[in-house]
């Protein structure tokens, strides 16, 4: 375990759960039979999606469809967790969300988070910078930190056929070729020939939205990066600069055309776009998939593992109720991926439930690899999927697709009337 | 699995099969100089090396170079210069080295080198139209010569020279791509018709084709950001590809140029890049270049087509299939 922390993020559960698993999932055992137990009304909700209830019916139709199926009745182990997420076939509909070059990831972390979500068939997101900043890996020593250790950790320990490798890139990565590289390389050789290579168009993320990537950098590192990026000398007088990459400049016909471009250059990966939570998000979602993105990413503005200046944590970005309250009516023609304070179950089939195909681990899956580099990031996925298999079961349903509005109910919704009977 | 070049040089040069080969890429290049020549082209000699290239596409990797602490490319094609060299010569032509590390998939494609040549045209004031007459005017001047001089080395070879008889009588037929698209899936096969033509439907449509013939009017987002975007029809290049017949494929790809900075700035993010890595290019297109027309040939690519060979690493003396380690 690191000096790793994560400030308003609920950093000692997590931790709790890399280290015990499922256990976590439940009041500790040995307060059973002495402990009265009931909800904590003490925590104030940190959004609109957790202040969401999730509201089992009396009702069950889909139950007694599951019953007649299995001719007994159902548990909670019979709920199906595998989810298609953007091409892949995912073990749970949830993924690892890129965290990129940020100096907490290019540890070790990286690779020992790539190895457990091989093993656990998680789809995972390798972030913008990674080769800029820690190189590729292909020609050259000591870069297994860098992209290509990632792809093969990963693809070594993928051996039951789900999951998959997705690879971000964004403005300045082009010029890095990262795609380029992936799709000409024998590391991803495996992946591609298996339908488990995606790339991940970066157009902004939840943290700043409107900004590009932004990282801390010493004075050693900014010299190698000079050409490359924007360096400020903002953060006092110290050994520290501010590294940005630009955002990137999109209309609709520069998204279109870049997508159609990814296709028509890598006919053989998926193709995903991650969006920030901008306030023009159905638009942007619909051009995507109408041009071919197998899946677009929502990175609420409650997400992020990087660096950004405290007003863009604050107060910029749409949260991701409203993006997906505002995504609703679009025609979902490919996966759409939430990301944003994911770690257990509730919120996951609360985002699912607000027509979100898959969530993202961002933050959680690097602080369970930081308490844990062997089994945390396992650990702490079994504890979230031994609670969706809960909650979903509890729903009556037994498929994260069937999973619906319906099934959460907020404070701050307005209610649908009941229809008046025509008879 | 298609065969591979031998592993040593000596093995594939002393073939005769190599040597036949080298002589009639040898007279196709000998023809093509006179030809252009006598139509008033100026041969300019190639960069090799420079800060950008050609962006390329279908997921080919640029080398980089390490110039004096800047990272610099190996030309996978010289496009940009091409259109820079307007400002000397109205018609220039190059027969050009470009290096690409195609994706490994291609190794068995039986036409794709990692390191090939271009007859390289850019003809200032073209149209694509114009542009298209020169293609076909190098191509069937070459294979006229080739039947003229080296007859023996074409028999050597065992080539079939009757489809020729066909080639001779230009122009090309001419198809679009909509229409390309349309006739693929009348066969049974997959096509997006936002993309590139795939390679495997390539080689179906030419090989049901008796002498070559162009596909044009590519969509937009399936080539690079200099091919002219057809502001009567957006979406639509002025774009063009020359596809062998009997089942040789591609052997040249051309287009009108953009050449208003505003548009080039605005076809380069929609290929997904930063403006700023082609500064110089922008600098020349901010105080104005010609408008033109040109394409590439591919060396190897039309000395196996008329030589009628299996792969178009036997077109080369040194071949580089992708991902294939050899001298």
């Amino acid at each position: 375990m690191s000096a790793l922390h994560a400030p308003g993020f609920p950093e000692a559960r997590i931790r709790d759960r890399a280290r015990f698993g499922t256990a976590s999932v439940f009041p500790a055992a040995d307060g059973y039979g002495h402990t009265l137990f009931g909800a904590d009304g003490a925590t104030a909700p940190a959004d609109e999606i957790d202040a969401m209830r999730l509201v089992p019916p009396v009702f069950m139709p889909l139950r007694l469809e599951k019953l007649i199926d299995l001719a007994r009745e159902p548990m909670y182990g019979d709920v199906d967790l595998t989810t298609e997420i953007g091409g892949f076939r995912s073990s749970l509909p949830v993924y690892v969300s890129a965290f990129g070059s940020t100096q907490v990831a290019s540890t070790d972390l990286g690779i020992a988070v790539s190895r457990q979500a091989g093993r656990l068939g998680l789809p995972m997101v390798i972030g913008e910078n990674v080769v800029p900043v820690n190189g590729y890996g292909r020609i050259g020593t000591g870069t297994e930190k860098s992209l290509v250790g990632r792809v093969r950790a990963y693809a070594e320990a993928a051996t039951g056929g789900l999951g998959g490798v997705v690879v971000q890139q964004s403005t300045e990565d082009a010029d890095a070729e990262v795609w380029n590289l992936v799709y000409s390389d024998p590391t991803a050789t495996a992946l591609l020939e298996t339908g488990r290579l995606a790339f991940e168009l970066k157009v902004g993320q939840g943290a700043k939205p409107g900004l590009g990537g932004m990282t801390v950098l010493s004075e050693s590192a900014a010299d190698r990066l000079s050409g490359q990026f924007a360096l400020d000398r903002v953060l006092g007088d110290g050994d520290r600069l501010l590294r940005c990459a630009s955002p990137g400049t999109f209309t609709e016909e520069i998204l279109r055309q870049q997508i159609r471009f990814m296709r028509n250059n890598f006919p053989r990966v998926q193709v995903w776009v991650k969006l920030h939570p901008g306030r023009d998000i159905a638009d942007a979602a619909d051009v995507a998939w109408r041009a071919g993105a197998d899946a677009v990413t929502v990175d609420g503005a409650e997400g992020g593992t990087g660096w950004a200046p405290t007003a863009f944590l604050d107060h910029v970005g749409l949260p991701l109720a409203e993006c997906l309250r505002r995504l609703r009516p679009v025609p979902k023609l490919g996966s759409l991926l939430t990301s944003g304070r994911m770690w257990e179950g509730t919120r996951v089939v609360k985002a699912l439930a607000l027509g979100a195909s898959a969530a993202g681990l961002g933050r959680a899956a690097l602080l369970a690899a930081d308490t844990d580099p062997e089994h945390g990031l396992t650990r702490l996925t079994e504890a979230l999927a031994l609670e969706l298999r809960l909650l979903i079961s509890a729903l009556g349903k037994y498929a994260t697709s069937a999973l619906d509005p319906e099934d959460v109910w907020s404070p701050t919704m307005t209610v649908p009337q009941r229809q008046e009977s025509l008879i | 699995m298609s065969e591979l070049p031998p592993s040593s040089p000596r093995e594939h040069l002393s073939k005769a099969s190599t040597r036949h080969t080298l002589l009639i890429q040898n007279a196709i290049i000998d023809a093509t100089r006179q030809h252009l020549t006598a139509q008033g082209f100026t041969e300019l000699l190639p960069p090799i090396i420079g800060p950008v290239t050609d962006p390329g596409g279908r997921g080919s990797k640029q080398v980089d170079v390490d110039f004096y602490g800047h990272r610099y490319k190996l030309m996978t094609s010289a496009i940009l210069y091409k259109q820079a060299s307007l400002t000397a010569f109205d018609k220039i032509f190059y027969l050009a080295p470009n290096v690409r590390l195609e994706p490994l998939e291609t190794c068995n494609t039986n036409r794709h080198l990692a390191e090939f040549h271009q007859i390289d045209v850019e003809i200032g004031g073209a149209t694509r139209e114009d542009a298209m007459a020169v293609v076909e005017g190098i191509i069937v001047n070459a294979v006229r010569r080739v039947l003229t001089t080296n007859a023996a080395d074409l028999a050597a070879l065992g080539r079939d020279t009757t489809p020729f008889t066909e080639l001779l009588e230009w122009p090309f037929d001419r198809i679009t791509h909509p229409q390309a698209v349309a006739n693929l899936r009348d066969l049974g096969y997959e096509q997006s018709p936002d993309a590139e033509i795939d390679w495997q439907n390539e080689q179906h449509l030419s090989a049901k084709a008796s002498r070559p013939f162009f596909i044009t009017d590519y969509p937009k987002g399936s080539r690079g950001f200099y091919d002219r975007e057809n502001l009567d029809d957006l979406g639509r290049l002025r774009n063009f590809d020359v596809i062998a017949a009997e089942g040789y494929g591609e052997l040249c790809s051309g287009s009108e140029r953009e050449y208003d900075y505003k548009r080039i700035v605005a076809r380069i993010r929609e290929s997904g890049e930063n403006p700023a890595k082609y500064g110089w290019y922008l600098e020349m297109a901010r105080d104005g270049i010609p408008a033109s027309s040109g394409f590439g040939i591919g060396l190897e690519r039309l000395t196996r087509y008329v030589a009628g060979l299996t792969s178009v690493w036997q077109a080369s003396a040194y071949p580089k299939v992708p991902g294939v380690v050899s001298a």
